[in-house]
């Protein structure tokens, strides 16, 4: 119970169409453990990303109950998911979604904005967060000047730089080849065996989950089956 | 130093977008300056009129139906002591040009004996008053139409009239009229158009309207109702108004100025509004997937609005700035400063319009970013995201 693990309980998310209800999650229970690492995996329309955003606090569930740590989000309103966002979650997005006009470090420090912190101490962060990826030599270098897994790296350090207890990652390798998805999974991995993030990767590539500890199978609405790959060395499992 | 550099990266995102919206809210706002510089100045105008004291008898039909001659002693007959209705004084309006000149005078022919007393805001010297008085071809000139025609004291002019007698009329300048309020009109003896009228053919003499000065408010109050009860039922009726209504309805009938050019200057502030809301809400549409990931990320969508709206207020301002500060350095610093508006006054381009416009400026960028930060604030953002998928 300590930390920051991840509790949902009988969680059901509908949508409607044309007040037509379309179940996309119903009833499932699910629990990852501070410091854990999750391949989520499921045929395309499973509700991979649904759950990733009621886990990130982008949605909120139609009944059940999300926990993260001390945070119960089926219970707080949009502004306080928006606050508690900026706090203890970082996402990655298959698209990167970076900010065109600004420079790698720019991008990497506009979550900081959110916080009261003295201009040179986000220099230092944003200078940690882009050496940790790899890319402290490449402060001053536009989306548009990087390669596609470089791209992916800098939006992890934005993902990274304040210091927030869960990653979740919706299909980060998605649009990669194999090497740099290799690369990225490396990464990913680090950020969790040595800085200690939990992390919930959605993923269609069984190698990539095959990277994570466990691999958790959504199909019809619940999860139905899970993998342990708990020794694979970095590398392995490919 | 992030959110500047995040605010003018996003303004130069699309250099030629943001400089097409800084013209098409530059340009009205240029024109509103110019408008309004316009309604002000027909506005001071006709409160210096309003100071005046003064009646204007016209044809009861129109204006352009001139009167009797032997009006003015009828209605100086209505206070013989001359301490209540100060003075009459028959006017003939000529307009009138230089010869080889295409630009318009506004010439007036009036009653010289009683001019003087009628427009004491010229304040003529005793010696301009002499020289008036002495000289039947004497002209009063305008000091700004002094300026433009390179008119000095003592010049011989010769002046087209545009209504009878059409032919040319000579005069001598006795005054520049330096401390008047009106810039433009040019004053002459209407005795000397009579005789020229008359040399040409036209034999019966009519008065075009007559101006009556008053000693007190309470007097032209009187005297407004009285001189149309003197020639009711008479072939030449009368209408006698305050000179500010005379004037306001002149303007009114010829150009209708005022209420034109504020319609002008609505309109085109209209379309600067469109435009910028145009190219705000295109900004938003491009950047959804950034905006949306600020939000995933932490950013409030009143946060994210208020982006917007600082973005749409930097680029109407720089704009705004452009509009109003360009027509204020023109007309102030420049040549353009002699400039001229017909019948009214010289276009006069006051700070306080200028500010008046920025202040539009920053109406247009709150109204243009309007839709697009509501939609902002609103965004959901799980929606948002999957949309770009
Ligand atoms: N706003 C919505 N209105 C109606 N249906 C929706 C809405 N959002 C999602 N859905 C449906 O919910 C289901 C789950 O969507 P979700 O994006 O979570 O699937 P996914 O497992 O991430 O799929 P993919 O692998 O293709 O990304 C889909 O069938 C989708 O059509
Ligand atoms: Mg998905």
């Amino acid at each position: 119970m300590s930390g920051t693990d991840i509790v949902l309980q009988d969680v059901r998310k509908v949508y409607y169409k044309d007040r037509l209800e379309i179940p996309v999650l119903e009833g499932l229970d699910l629990r990852v453990d501070a410091g854990d690492f999750v391949a989520l995996m499921g045929p395309s329309g499973s509700g991979k990303s649904t759950l990733l955003h009621l886990i990130g606090g982008l949605d909120r569930p139609t009944s059940g109950q999300v926990r993260v740590g001390q945070a119960e989000l089926h219970r707080m309103s949009e502004r306080q998911l928006t606050a508690w966002r900026s706090r203890h979650v970082g996402f990655i997005f298959q698209m990167y979604h970076l900010v065109p006009v600004l420079t790698a470090a720019q991008n990497v420090e506009l979550p900081l904005l959110l916080f009261r912190m003295p201009a040179r101490q986000r220099r230092q962060r944003v200078q940690v967060a882009l050496d940790v990826v790899g890319l402290g030599d490449r402060m001053d270098h536009r989306p548009n000047q990087l390669s596609g897994g470089q791209e992916q790296r800098v939006a992890i350090a934005r993902a990274i730089v304040t210091d927030p207890d869960v990653i979740l990652a919706d299909e980060p390798t998605g649009d990669l080849d194999a090497a740099t998805s290799s690369e990225i999974l490396d990464l990913l991995r680090l950020l969790n065996s040595e800085f200690g993030k939990t992390i919930v990767m959605v993923t269609h590539d069984p190698r990539a989950a095959a990277r994570s500890r466990r691999t958790l199978h959504l199909d019809k609405g619940v999860l139905d089956r899970e993998e342990l790959h708990a020794a694979t060395p970095t590398g392995a499992g490919a | 130093m992030l959110r500047l550099a995040y605010l003018y990266r996003n303004l130069t995102r699309n250099p030629m977008r943001a400089l097409l919206t800084c013209a098409a809210v530059a340009l009205p706002i240029a024109i509103y300056v110019l408008s309004m510089s316009v309604v002000d100045g027909v506005n001071r105008f006709l409160d210096n009129s309003a100071r005046q004291l003064r009646l204007a008898v016209t044809h009861r039909s129109s204006i352009i139906n001139p009167l009797p001659a032997g009006y003015r002693a009828k209605i100086e007959s209505l206070d013989p002591t001359r301490t209540r209705l100060l003075s009459v004084c028959g006017i003939d309006w000529i307009g009138g040009k230089i010869e080889g000149d295409p630009r318009p005078l506004s010439t007036l022919g009036a009653d010289h004996d009683t001019f003087v007393q009628t427009f004491p805001e010229y304040r003529l010297t005793p010696e301009e008053i002499a020289e008036w008085n002495r000289d039947r071809r004497a002209i009063i000139v305008g000091a700004a139409a002094a300026r433009q025609f390179g008119w000095k004291v003592g010049d011989r002019i010769t002046i087209l009239p545009s209504l009878p007698p059409y032919q040319p009329m000579e005069f001598r300048v006795i005054s520049t009229a330096p401390r008047a309020e009106d810039p433009l009109t040019l004053w002459f003896h209407r005795q000397y158009l009579v005789e020229a009228r008359k040399q040409a053919g036209w034999e019966e003499e009519r008065v075009g309207f007559y101006f009556i000065k008053c000693a007190s408010q309470a007097d032209l109050d009187h005297f407004r109702v009285a001189i149309d009860e003197l020639f009711a039922n008479t072939p030449d009726e009368t209408k006698t108004q305050d000179e500010k209504a005379f004037m306001n309805e002149f303007i009114t009938q010829q150009f209708n100025l005022p209420r034109n050019l504020t319609i002008l200057a609505a309109v085109t502030v209209f379309v600067a509004v469109m435009a910028a809301a145009n190219t705000m809400s295109m900004n938003f549409r491009d950047r959804l997937n950034e905006l949306a990931t600020l939000k995933a990320m932490g950013f409030r969508g009143t946060l994210i609005s208020a982006i917007i709206q600082a973005e749409s207020l930097f680029l109407c301002a720089v704009g705004g700035l452009l509009g109003a500060a360009g027509p204020y350095v023109a007309f102030n610093h420049t040549p353009l400063r002699d400039f001229t508006v017909p019948l009214i006054q010289q276009l006069d381009v006051r700070a306080a319009t200028c500010g008046k416009a920025m202040l539009m400026a920053v109406g247009i960028s709150v109204l243009a970013a309007l839709w697009p930060a509501w939609l902002a604030a609103r965004m959901n953002v799980v929606a948002a995201l999957r949309s770009l998928e």
